[in-house]
């Protein structure tokens, strides 16, 4: 029976494993027939937006593992803003509406807010933190 | 509408947590969502009266606490071990909260639909 | 029924710690990254064994801790999902 999860991440993507543990369950449930709701990122969970992450040639890209999923599946990657903004992580949109010349989000990860979450999790059979 | 439980166990200005967590649980309850709070280990600092977190580049997110009837959020609850460990009666408390023991905490963690740990 | 999912170690962390004071007898708790660590202390070892314990099995693998923990249940990720779904919900601490 197909089941709807949301994923909440609260780790950045580099510093602990929860953000590659968040991702192989997420690559589990959809491989079992499961819909993700969306995968929200919130506290320290943010740096995983960024586009400026460069981690060393031979080593896992995280990031790179969660833009492939979203764009594979569909699956939407929202980041809480308000969480984003204080911690420098910024779109196109809010470095135009502050004035500053360099963002570092792409399209990959939306700009949403906490009611995504709330909205998320009424909708979901489960909710995951990680 | 889900039963959300936010259990604070970490404490206030140290991290960021605790504001992360009252702002969802404002957020949630303003999405009619029925919103209960639960402090636990450490997280009952945030009870603590008089706290003056300006003094160390903090917000006072704290007074946010005060408005929680606005929110009709009505389940605060403080873990009773917990208090006494840090040595908080009821008199050094900055707002009414109903204090459990640890299986109501179970039950309660039972009872809600989901329970996000901050 | 709670799958309580414990992913920091109990040197660094009170999370092991209060999942055991608000965990009921039919409750689940699953170890995955430093959380697996637990298992090698007794104390932690012996306050786990009332209850139905998991370790995620990656984790466990990675840190090179397959024989040491052979008599726990090593699950996978899939195995992760379908207890998640098993269990009312999942609280990480």
């Amino acid at each position: 029976m197909m089941s709807k999860f949301i994923i909440q991440v609260n780790g950045p993507a580099y510093g602990t494993s929860a953000s590659v543990n968040a991702l192989r369950f997420t690559q589990a449930s959809l491989q079992s027939g499961h819909k993700i709701v969306c995968v929200f990122f919130y506290q320290d969970g943010v740096y995983n937006s960024t586009d400026f992450n460069l981690p060393a040639s031979d080593e896992y890209d995280v990031v790179k593992g969660w833009k492939q999923l979203a764009a594979e599946h569909q699956v939407s990657l929202v980041n809480c803003v308000s969480a984003a903004l204080r911690r420098g992580i910024v779109s196109q949109q809010e470095a135009q509406e502050n004035g500053l010349s360099h963002w570092n989000v792409e399209h990959s990860f939306i700009m949403g807010g906490l009611g995504e979450l709330v909205t998320g999790i009424e909708s979901a059979d489960r909710l995951i933190c990680f | 509408m889900k039963k959300i439980c936010i259990l604070f166990r970490s404490a206030p200005h140290g991290t960021t947590k605790g504001r992360e967590a009252l702002d969802f649980a404002l957020l949630s309850a303003s999405f009619e969502q029925e919103v209960s709070l639960v402090f636990v280990d450490e997280g009952v600092l945030h009870l603590l009266k008089d706290q003056q977190p300006e003094l160390i580049g903090g917000k006072d997110y704290l007074a946010a606490l005060k408005a929680l009837p606005l929110y009709d959020i009505e389940s605060v609850f403080a873990c009773k071990q917990s208090l006494g460990d840090y040595g908080l009666s009821h008199g050094l408390l900055s707002i009414p909260v109903t204090i459990l023991n640890d299986e109501a905490i179970s039950a309660h963690l039972k009872a809600v639909d989901e329970v996000l740990v901050f | 029924m709670i799958l309580h999912h414990i992913q920091t170690s109990p040197s660094r962390d009170n999370a092991l710690k209060l999942c055991l004071r608000y965990a009921c007898k039919e409750d689940a708790i699953l170890l995955s990254s430093d959380g697996v660590n637990a298992l090698l202390l007794r104390q932690w070892a012996m306050a786990l064994s009332p209850f139905k314990v998991m370790v995620l099995k990656d984790d466990v693998i990675a840190r090179g801790l397959t024989e040491r923990l052979k008599n726990i249940s090593q699950i996978d990720y899939s195995e992760f999902v379908a207890q998640s779904l098993q269990h009312d919900k999942v609280i990480t601490w």
